[in-house]
């Protein structure tokens, strides 16, 4: 697999320093467990942010501080969460293993060609996060967004004006871009998007079927 | 275990107050083992091996009020920074077998716990206040389990050690003021002492520099 789309370098220095929204934060870390090249960025970035940290001003603690913490030292730890199982919802596809960990909501039709189901993220504040299945060839709406748009490819490719997309290619979209991605001929396009804010659609056809398309 | 360490926590503790950077000595002596590193990483090792409390409070002392204050720089407040530099520190403890000596970067474990830590606060925050509108549904679960780094593969792991030890001090310390602590340009100028126009160009190469570093086979 040869990856040549990749995240820009804020955005996996925000992910290695725990800037990012949960939805976001889970699109990028679904690209790194597919990317060494940007796996090692991150890594390095986190090395940096361990300087950061040396380099910090300290800041005194509580007086009672380490006590309370040595009192802690010996109870036991609290047992982990229960891994929840949905194997209900979750999708009938080879996902990467962190995919596989997370809660689906139910798929739905977006349009003709294109399904959704929503990955369920209790904590995301601002962005969301879901598959997006396309048909092969399927020539999407061409669309702007309010906000921004991180998506990263599993299976198929898309194209469009800046390249061509395949799986563990990274496409960051936001409000300068104004696409219209053509779905590769090969198989059906699988990605998982993060999306903040809404999509804009454009052309008549757009804006006519506009309400009817919810992402 | 080691005959060096009652040198070793001598040396850590006459000197409490000074702050050690095993990143700037990593740089002046490239071609030695980063000493401070080792420190840092031995005493996480006593913690590891025999529960060593001793070990556990020079970590405590030394790290516990600068994940408070990096916390605190970053926009924490003041008790929630306390909470998580005591928790951070109580993960510390109980995950120091976890920890990998040759990935040379205790600070940067530690800086992950913290990350993960504050990540978890802000989430359980969200959930929190979701909780308090009348429609929320209870979703208690946490989803996705960040690892605690993110490098696991020991390949991974020597090529971004040797990537950083070829970037140089300039270098370095221009990519973590601007994408680590997010400080502005003109602070970053004022810093350095350079012209505020070359500070993004220098960013620029030196995020070049990483990258193709970072792609070399070691």
């Amino acid at each position: 697999m040869t990856i040549s789309h990749h995240p820009p370098d804020e955005l996996i220095a925000d992910f290695a320093t725990g800037r990012l929204d949960e939805a976001n934060h889970l699109v990028v870390a679904v690209h790194l467990t597919q990317c060494p090249a940007c796996r090692r960025f991150a890594g390095a970035m986190e090395h940096l942010a361990g300087a950061a940290l040396e380099a910090s001003e300290p800041v005194s603690m509580r007086a009672d501080a380490f006590e309370a913490v040595l009192a802690k030292l010996d109870q036991p730890q609290p047992a982990p969460r229960a891994e929840v199982s949905s194997p209900s919802t979750l999708p009938d596809e080879d996902l990467p293993e962190i995919l596989r960990r997370c809660r689906f909501g139910k798929q739905r039709r977006v349009a003709p060609g294109l399904k959704m189901q929503p990955i369920i993220l209790p904590s995301a504040s601002q962005s969301r996060a879901f598959l997006l299945w396309s048909a092969p060839g399927a020539r999407m709406l061409q669309h702007s967004h309010s906000g921004t748009e991180l998506t990263c490819v599993l299976k198929g490719s898309f194209s469009h004006e800046a390249g061509r997309y395949g799986p563990g290619d990274f496409d960051f979209g936001d409000g300068e871009v104004d696409h219209q991605p053509v779905v590769g001929p090969e198989e059906p396009c699988l990605c998982v998007v993060a999306m903040t804010g809404d999509l804009e659609l454009h052309g008549l056809l757009g804006r006519m079927i506009s309400p009817f398309v919810r992402l | 275990m080691n005959a060096g360490l009652p040198v070793l926590s001598r040396s850590v503790r006459s000197k409490p107050s000074v702050p050690v950077r095993p990143w700037i000595r990593l740089q002046r002596t490239p071609f030695e083992r980063p000493k401070a590193t080792v420190e840092w990483a031995e005493l996480i090792g006593r913690v590891a091996a025999h529960g060593d409390r001793d070990a556990f409070r020079l970590l405590f002392e030394h790290f516990a009020p600068r994940v408070k204050g990096l916390l605190m720089k970053i926009g924490t407040d003041r008790e929630t920074a306390e909470e998580i530099a005591q928790n951070t520190l109580l993960a510390v403890w109980r995950k120091a077998a976890q920890f990998d000596p040759s990935s040379g970067g205790a600070a940067a474990w530690i800086f992950t716990i913290a990350r993960n830590l504050r990540i978890d606060a802000a989430r359980r925050a969200m959930r929190q206040a979701r909780a308090d509108q009348p429609d929320a549904v209870d979703d208690a679960d946490d989803i996705v389990e960040s690892p605690e780094m993110l490098m696991t593969r020991s390949e991974d792991v020597s090529r971004v050690a040797a990537a950083l030890l070829r970037l140089s001090d300039e270098q370095s310390k221009v990519v973590r003021m601007s994408f680590i602590e997010e400080r502005p340009h003109a602070e970053i100028a004022e810093v350095l002492g350079i012209p505020l126009g070359t500070v993004k160009s220098r960013i620029r190469l030196a995020m070049n520099r990483l990258r193709d570093l970072l792609d070399e086979p070691t």
